[in-house]
């Protein structure tokens, strides 16, 4: 009766304490903290050295559209990226061209230089502000080049799905002002896939007051294992009012391009043009 | 009181980068308590609120792009080319030498066509064909007769070929680029030091689309590169001058009175000019070293200014002395700072109180540029150029030359309305005390459309005490401009 008494009370005990216990254990163990999640984010293989012509459509609030077409080659060199960008359109931009160095060391000033056709000059930029429009756009310089993790606080706020794709809630806020102001935002919240951790939609408060940016890929395609997002919004909206959006749309991606070496990016090859 | 007006639009220009410093100061002031408050505030947002703004995603704004063409241009030709409508009008009514045109009012309608043809052709190699033309309808509508012939001949109208070249690599490491083209040395947009191989057009001073500012000429360019190198060779072929204000023009000094015949050098192969040009990219930096050759663009007059030919005293015409140049550049980006330096020994330089001896010049130029505003530049230049075995006498006709040359230059440019509306202030000043005139230009372009741009602006000279901007100060006028590109 004693012994019989003693199963039932550990029966109890690992029915209503140690179960439970494994289960949320387990289910630590299968989540990944934020900064886990955004390490994998950063990691992920975006199949450089690659070839992308990219189409961005600038729509103001009223409807009126601007086209801003360009070539953008981009590799890797260790943990840096190097990125160079060649405007094909309007006709005033044509040829220009735009080449990053992109250092993944904190505190390593990135490198930029652009290529005036008109002038025939090739100037340095030297600017640590990021929060500029990109060409007019609702991309600024910071979304087109990757954050340093170390300079954001990350919080797994939930786990939700959006179109009914699982992912992962996270909260971004810059660990210091500097960061912020550099890249105008205060604070993001990412939507990261669990199944490719693609950050499929974002929203960022910027600096300027009251003003949201919304990030939504629209389209998203598995090229040669290698997942790449195709169709990208991005809108500024103050409230529920829009104020300026811009798709933009990859197209003819060709990825893992192993011909293109370090010196395609280099200031020869921008003052040469395509 | 002209250069009072002068010194009060540097000024202004000084008062509009304060501003803008001053519209971004308290922004960055009001960081660190800013963000702590909002951070703070994100803290107990409320879950509603969050839910609210996500919703965001699914607001339907109304707003589409056009389908995407999938098929890119595979055409191995492309014309691309530019239609501008230009206008300036003097605001103030002056006639400078005795029989030219009263200047007032419309002073340029000028329509101007400029096409490019790209050719892609095997193994990477490319060819352009580009041209230009304009008519200015001005000189027409105020009667031809008013005009002198030089005027007429140098400002009416001009078709001509501009980039003419083949380009490619021979080898692997070596380029080759061959034909009518421009090499832009240096590192400002408003001084040159180094920058000598094309010559300029300055035919309206301020006014000349920096994009047009350089004429292009024949050359042979080729390039090797080493490791972060990159080593030029040039051969220029084309003797071309500057195009400056001619006699009867607004912008002539009356110093020169009626203008001397120039002699320019022929187009001989002995004539050939030379460049040698050692470059480095470097991580945030860049080093630059050049020699070149050359024909001084600025002609001079030849001692004793005249000869007797057949019992007649004729002026002799000017020369372009053959200069050597020795110069460096570098270029230092420290966060939002870029500093810009350059350095040139010019040897070969004659003048007419020192004749039968050459001198040298040493030119430097100092300048930093500064970006930490969203969507703005500051730049600023100074640039001091001391001729050695200076004498009084080259202040005097026909030399006006000073041992000491200073040029200072204040620039901002900003775009806003997402950049389609773009500002910039330039002023220019020669000078310690502007004594040798200046020009402050304040322009403003709007893009109506991706392909049709309008803009216009104001230009307010000052005269100096020498020439060349001696006869600059009543020009100043407004101008419009109305580009269409394709």
């Amino acid at each position: 009766m004693v012994r019989g008494g003693a199963a039932r009370i550990l029966w109890a005990a690992m029915t209503f304490l140690v179960i439970p216990a494994l289960a949320v254990l387990t289910a630590a163990a299968e989540t990944p903290s934020a900064r886990e999640i955004m390490e994998r984010v950063e990691d992920r293989d975006e199949g450089h050295p690659s070839i992308i012509d990219v189409e961005m459509t600038l729509i103001d609030k009223s409807g009126r559209k601007r086209l801003r077409e360009i070539r953008a080659f981009g590799m890797d060199r260790g943990e840096d990226e190097l990125q160079l960008l060649f405007f094909l359109a309007p006709a005033d931009l044509k040829d220009t061209g735009f080449l990053t160095y992109d250092y993944d060391e904190f505190g390593k000033d990135e490198e930029q230089w652009l290529y005036l056709p008109a002038l025939k000059k090739t100037k340095r930029i030297a600017s640590n502000d990021r929060s500029g429009s990109f060409m007019g756009s609702d991309f600024s310089y910071a979304d087109m080049t990757s954050r340093d993790l170390d300079q954001y606080d990350y919080t797994l706020m939930k786990e939700t799905d959006v179109d009914g794709v699982p992912v992962w809630q996270i909260e971004s806020v810059p660990r210091t002002a500097k960061e912020s102001k550099e890249t105008g935002y205060t604070k993001s919240i990412l939507f990261v896939r669990k199944d490719n951790y693609v950050v499929i939609r974002s929203v960022g408060w910027l600096k300027k007051a009251g003003r949201l940016k919304y990030m939504d890929v629209k389209a998203l395609e598995e090229i040669d294992g290698i997942w790449v997002e195709t169709e990208i919004h991005m809108t500024t909206k103050k409230g529920q009012k829009t104020l300026h959006k811009t798709v933009l749309r990859n197209s003819n991606i060709r990825l893992e391009q192993e011909e293109i070496g370090e010196d395609f990016f280099t200031v020869r090859q921008m003052e040469k043009g395509l | 009181m002209l250069r009072r007006r002068l010194w009060g639009c540097l000024c202004a220009g000084l008062l509009a980068a304060l501003l803008c410093g001053f519209v971004a100061m308290p922004a960055l002031a009001a960081d660190a308590a800013e963000i702590d408050e909002v951070l703070a505030g994100f803290d107990d947002e409320e879950d509603a609120d969050l839910q609210e703004i996500l919703e965001g995603f699914d607001e339907e704004d109304g707003l589409e792009a056009a389908e995407a063409e999938d098929e890119p241009d595979s055409s191995f030709w492309r014309l691309s080319g530019e239609l501008f409508l230009g206008s300036s009008y003097n605001l103030r009514s002056h006639r400078p030498p005795p029989g030219s045109a009263q200047y007032s009012g419309l002073s340029r309608l000028r329509l101007e066509l400029d096409l490019e043809l790209d050719l892609e052709l095997p193994r990477s190699w490319k060819a352009r064909i580009a041209g230009r033309g304009f008519y200015d309808f001005a000189y027409r509508i105020h009667g031809r007769s008013n005009y002198t012939d030089e005027v007429l001949d140098l400002y009416q109208w001009e078709a001509e070929f501009t980039e003419v070249y083949l380009q490619g690599s021979l080898l692997r490491d070596l380029d080759l680029k061959v034909g009518r083209q421009v090499v832009n040395w240096g590192t400002g947009e408003t001084f040159r030091v180094v920058d000598v191989l094309n010559p300029l057009d300055n035919r309206e001073p301020g006014l000349v689309d920096i994009e047009d500012l350089r004429l292009p000429v024949v050359m042979t360019k080729l390039d090797y590169y080493f490791g972060d190198w990159d080593l030029s060779l040039i051969a220029v072929h084309e003797r071309r001058l500057n195009e400056d204000p001619v006699f009867g023009s607004d912008f002539f000094p009356p110093e020169l009175g009626l203008g001397l015949p120039d002699r320019e050098p022929a187009q001989t192969l002995g004539n050939t000019e030379w460049a040698v040009a050692l470059r480095g990219v470097f991580e945030g930096w860049d080093l630059g070293f050049f020699a070149a050759r050359y024909y001084e663009d600025t002609p001079r007059v030849e001692f004793p200014g005249f000869e007797v030919v057949r019992g007649a005293v004729v002026p002799l015409p000017t020369r372009h002395s053959r200069i050597t140049l020795l110069g460096a550049t570098s270029n230092l980006a420290l966060g939002d700072w870029l500093l810009r330096g350059e350095v040139a020994h010019r040897d070969g330089l004659e003048y007419f109180h020192r004749s039968g001896r050459k001198t040298s010049r040493l030119d430097v130029l100092l300048g930093v540029d500064y970006s930490g505003f969203t969507d703005t530049l500051i730049a600023v230049d100074l640039v001091n150029r001391r001729v050695h075995g200076w004498q009084n006498s080259f202040l005097d006709t026909p030399d006006f030359t000073r041992r000491n040359s200073v040029e200072m230059a204040f620039r901002i440019q900003r775009d806003f309305l997402r950049d389609t509306l773009h500002v910039t202030l330039l002023a220019v000043g020669f000078g310690k005390k502007i004594e040798d005139g200046g020009v402050v230009r304040l322009g403003v372009d709007y893009d109506l459309l991706d392909a049709l741009s309008v803009g216009g602006g104001v230009l307010l000279f000052e005269s100096g005490d020498l020439p060349p901007l001696s006869a600059f100060g009543p020009n100043d006028r407004v101008y419009f401009e109305t580009r269409y590109s394709f």
